[in-house]
């Protein structure tokens, strides 16, 4: 009997919450299975990374450090950024270096750059170096060390060969020649480089992390401490359209046949690219994009549950206060 | 059966077991939770002899007679007699070597995170953005002060920055929200894509 006198935002607030669940799975699954062209917007601290790796372009004097900070739980947001930078550098000849300092990173770390190098002739030595993992006890001494000399900080790379015996390491010595750290983490790990990096050297540090912690790390962005910042999924879904509208783009020759023509960062020429998702055939180069897609549906529906989640509420609220 | 087509069965039954506690709990979500807790530590005790014990220890003590790293790793071994009722006080002498790079950190963390932040809170408030942060600054900074009692114009005042503080919890909370969805999208397109082959 009392069921027959609820109203519906009653009953919306009484309903079982696994038959939301079940709407949010479907709000996701839908979108992933039919993916749409939803449409990327960039913001400024993804360009800021992309225009400073993009800067370090066939110089031998540069490098970029990518330090993955995260296990397998966050690797639905990191990952597909971590791809994006590593086929940026792979794309525009940038020297790159990879490190992590937990013991759950390192399979990620070379998974990340075993998916980033499909399709790219680069050797490890000359195009890029993993230094391996590197216990977390010596973090912040191999951090400071770096600001020295790197191939003291780190003697031996992950395949046990010297680091002074490498090609890439001729030009590169400490923090003036790897000149940005990017962090990727789902924890304040960040905060680390801009203290003893940052703070002591001088050295540019850009964050990738996950979205919980993209609030905290916007002061930092703010007073300049980050060059820039990827958070979350959307920024992973940043940066891939970035790579692809300016480091992957191709032009077709004289005969008609589409060739590599990667083109400098350019505001305008962002604004007027469109890219179909079903141009893009290699499905790790699009993952963010396609799971941003399925954001956009998921958070529809929490915005829709919100709304009628609070007219409930401040119905029974009334019902109540007429009763009484 | 190639070793990826296994691995990716085996787990897309795990997820799809941790899945199942969102209907009810159930043998099946607390049979992949012991295994997780298990595989985690596992994996943990092999990483730490091949990656910490033998390039950090081992080979620098037996291989390149560097016989001075003894001495720290003699002292770090001293945690182990936290087991010990009469001879816990040496685990202490470790922890005291580690607290070193606390310290060492203290004036670069000043620095990052008291100076800089405090210069950039003093820019002239010459456009709308400063303005805010000027605001939103002192008035969270009032609010932060309890030896005067918040109210009459000063609770007012102090209540513009529990509206400040507001606005930057339901930021980290909208932020949270995308985290978790991510993290479910994440699986469920290693569930469509890599385990059943429906994604393109």
């Amino acid at each position: 009997m009392a069921d027959k006198k609820m109203n519906f935002f009653e009953k919306m607030q009484a309903l079982d919450r696994r038959y939301i669940y079940l709407v949010v799975a479907l709000a996701i699954i839908i979108p992933l299975l039919v993916p749409f062209n939803s449409k990327t917007y960039v913001t400024e601290p993804t360009e800021n990374i992309y225009k400073k790796i993009d800067s370090f372009s066939g110089r031998n004097d540069r490098a970029v450090l990518l330090c993955f900070d995260h296990d397998a739980s966050t690797m639905a947001e990191l990952f597909p950024m971590e791809v994006a930078i590593l086929r940026h550098c792979f794309e525009r000849d940038v020297q790159v270096f990879t490190i992590c300092f937990m013991p759950t990173a390192k399979p990620l770390m070379d998974y990340a750059l075993q998916t980033a190098k499909e399709g790219y002739e680069v050797q490890s030595g000359v195009d890029y170096v993993n230094f391996g993992f590197r216990p977390w006890a010596i973090r912040i001494p191999t951090m400071l060390k770096m600001g020295d000399d790197i191939s003291e900080a780190v003697e031996y790379d992950d395949e046990g060969r010297k680091l002074t015996n490498l090609p890439i390491m001729k030009e590169i010595m400490n923090y003036n020649e790897m000149n940005l750290v990017v962090d990727f983490a789902a924890s304040a790990a960040v905060l680390s480089w801009i203290t003893y990096a940052r703070a002591r050297f001088g050295a540019n540090v850009a964050a990738g992390v996950t979205a919980v912690m993209a609030a905290d790390n916007y002061i930092y962005l703010q007073t300049g401490q980050l060059i820039g910042m990827l958070g979350g999924l959307k920024g992973a879904a940043e940066y891939e359209k970035l790579v692809d509208v300016f480091a992957c783009h191709m032009e077709p020759d004289e005969n008609g046949i589409m060739q590599p023509a990667p083109r400098d960062f350019s505001k305008e020429i962002i604004k007027n690219t469109w890219i179909k998702m079903s141009d893009i055939k290699n499905r790790m180069h699009k993952t963010a994009r396609i799971g941003m897609n399925a954001q956009t549906v998921a958070h529809l529906m929490i915005i829709v549950f919100i709304i009628l989640g609070n007219i409930g509420y401040f119905i029974s609220k009334r019902k109540k206060n007429k009763v009484n | 059966m190639s070793f990826e087509v296994i691995s990716n069965f085996i787990a897309a039954f795990f997820t799809l077991s941790i899945f199942s506690f969102l209907y009810k709990d159930n043998p099946f979500y607390k049979f992949a939770e012991a295994v997780f807790i298990g595989v985690s530590m596992g994996y943990a005790i092999p990483l730490v002899y091949q990656d910490i014990f033998i390039p950090f220890v081992y080979r620098p003590i037996f291989v390149e007679y560097k016989f001075l790293i003894l001495i720290p790793t003699l002292i770090g071994y001293l945690i182990t007699f936290r087991f010990s009722k009469n001879l816990s006080w040496l685990s202490r002498y470790p922890i005291a070597f580690s607290m070193a790079i606390v310290g060492m950190g203290v004036p670069l963390s000043m620095h990052s995170y008291v100076l800089v932040q405090m210069r950039s809170a003093m820019l002239p408030v010459d456009n709308i953005n400063t303005a805010l942060i000027f605001i939103g600054t002192v008035t969270i900074l009032l609010y932060f002060f309890f030896s005067k009692e918040h109210k009459g114009v000063y609770g007012k005042v102090t209540n513009i920055g529990i509206w400040f503080m507001m606005v930057g919890f339901g930021a980290s909370f909208g932020y949270t929200v995308m985290a978790r969805i991510s993290l479910l999208i994440g699986r469920i397109q290693f569930l469509l894509g890599d385990w059943l082959g429906l994604m393109k």
